[in-house]
């Protein structure tokens, strides 16, 4: 290990997040347990495990919705307990999050919904509506950028939530069960374009409790069961 | 903080107000009630001031003289008269004038007098104090220097109606004041709430806004826009509600016994101003304090 490596080991590493040592508490409820996790940049990691095992808990760490009771997270070498409201705020714009129940807004269009990521970080109207474009363009929803959310399948609500978390080309992805309600034939479909955006450089993590979508894949598998780290493949 | 979301902002802002009008509906009718009955405050005492100040313009003395001065006596009191500041003689009323004017006062029971065996009326000079401000006027003591001159009996002057007018306005002012007050408070009160239910209602929107990266005054900044137009347009409403019960109020002018006839005016620009700024700020620091509290996620 050179000099380099020992004083700041991401920067030749290249870790993306770091979680040292992290534990969650709701009340009495452990959510987390000590847990130690590096994932390097344009890494594509499962985070699975039963119903209650700590992984929807563990994403919203790492997005910084939630602080730890205890330990360190850090993300790309920034300390979230240390962070700043507003540096929060700003890195979250390199940060994108699928959610289980989509988070689209009703009363916007499918543009709208995935215009606002940029919209909150100041893009020009032109910048916003290229981008915006482009990004449904890439989930296969250019046709239907007029239309609400309520007039879409699920698969197709999915997708503009996937389009909304990649149209400001995030460092990070972060998915929580993203296709949980979804057919097979688009669960390959959404799996292949969260496969795309990896390749790309993005670092992915999907929590999922399904073990159909981890079958035959070589990617790296984190289990969790009772807020505790078993195992990693 | 540039144009491009000040624009941004501004059209949100509107875009919601339009996506929940009933709410935002009765947000404005309760300022708009609230800034009526705070604009009729100020209506009313800038007439008594404006009343006040024309009295004093037109007050009238009369100075009363012994019955048995001389010529010359009467001549020197006279001319004292006309050097009082402000001052001007109306007109010499004799005791025979002044008896004449008491019959023609009592009409069909001018018979009252007939048993008299002497005019006990006193004859007066007739004073108006024209183009002074009552507050700067001092009736009183210029009553008890007037009677400190030979040959003057008494001096009169109606310090009654005035003193009672000044009481009411004193009394007008502190009511003012308290009532004002509290309408202040329940416009805040009003407001903040209205702006946290469409918090509330939008509820989604703000936490996927803070989830995607926006800062907390680009979440803040619309609901406050929201709040200020809110109080602006209530202030809009309730100026135009109020010239229409000015209008519908001032189409007789007042009497009032003893008065000259008073007309009743509207608020001038700067007091017409000063209510729409009140309802603008009192917007938009009920958003304030709505969305302080209300914007974690």
């Amino acid at each position: 290990m050179t000099g380099l490596s020992r004083i700041w080991p991401f920067a030749l590493e290249n870790i993306m997040i770091q979680l040292f040592r992290v534990s969650k508490s709701f009340g009495v409820s452990k959510a987390l347990q000590d847990i130690n996790l590096r994932i390097r940049k344009g890494e594509f990691v499962f985070v699975t495990g039963p119903s209650g095992a700590g992984k929807t808990t563990l994403l919203r760490l790492v997005f910084g919705a939630e602080p730890p009771t205890d330990g360190q997270i850090l993300i790309r070498g920034i300390n979230l307990n240390r962070i700043r409201r507003t540096s929060l705020d700003l890195l979250r714009r390199r940060m994108g999050f699928v959610f289980q129940d989509f988070k689209l807004l009703p009363r916007k269009t499918v543009l709208q919904n995935v215009a606002i990521a940029l919209e909150v970080a100041g893009e020009r109207p032109s910048v916003v509506r290229k981008k915006t474009r482009q990004a449904l363009k890439a989930v296969g929803l250019s046709k239907k950028e007029e239309l609400y959310p309520l007039q879409l399948s699920g698969g197709e609500q999915q997708r503009v939530a996937i389009a909304r978390a990649v149209v400001n080309d995030p460092l990070i992805l972060i998915a929580d069960e993203p296709t949980g309600n979804l057919d097979p034939d688009i669960t390959r479909d959404i799996m292949i374009l969260f496969r795309s955006i990896s390749l790309r450089g993005t670092t992915v993590i999907i929590a999922t409790h399904s073990q159909e979508l981890m079958k035959d894949t070589e990617q790296r598998i984190v289990l969790l069961k009772e807020g505790k780290m078993l195992k990693e493949r | 903080m540039g144009l491009r979301n000040w624009a941004y902002y501004t059209k949100h802002a509107f875009i919601n107000i339009f996506g929940n009008r009933l709410v935002h509906a009765i947000s404005v009718g309760t300022i708009t009630s609230s800034l009526i009955l705070f604009g009729s405050f100020i209506l009313l005492f800038y007439n008594l001031n404006n009343w006040m100040v024309e009295w004093g313009q037109s007050l009238s003395m009369s100075v009363y003289l012994q019955d048995e001065i001389d010529q010359k006596t009467k001549a020197r009191i006279e001319s004292l008269m006309k050097n009082l500041p402000s001052a001007e003689l109306k007109e010499y009323i004799s005791k025979d004038r002044a008896m004449q004017d008491l019959v023609d006062g009592l009409g069909a029971h001018s018979g009252l007098l007939e048993g008299l065996k002497e005019n006990p009326l006193p004859a007066s000079f007739e004073i108006i104090f024209k183009d002074v401000n009552i507050r700067q006027l001092d009736p009183q003591r210029m009553k008890e220097e007037i009677e400190k001159i030979e040959g003057v009996q008494e001096v009169q002057y109606s310090e009654e109606w005035l003193d009672r007018l000044e009481g009411l306005i004193y009394v007008l002012k502190v009511a003012g004041f308290i009532i004002a007050g509290f309408l202040c408070l329940a416009v805040l009160f009003i407001t903040t709430n209205t702006i946290k239910l469409t918090i509330y209602s939008r509820r989604d929107e703000v936490e996927i806004l803070k989830l995607v990266g926006a800062t907390d005054w680009f979440v803040k900044i619309p609901f406050l826009i929201e709040g200020a137009i809110q109080g602006l347009v209530g202030g809009i409403i309730a100026l135009s509600a109020l010239f229409l019960l000015f209008l519908m109020f001032s189409l007789d002018n007042v009497h009032i016994i003893g008065l000259p006839v008073l007309e009743i005016v509207f608020l001038p620009m700067a007091h017409l101003a000063f209510i729409l700024l009140l309802g603008l700020i009192l917007g938009l620091v009920g958003s304030f304090i709505a969305v302080g509290r209300f914007i974690d996620v």
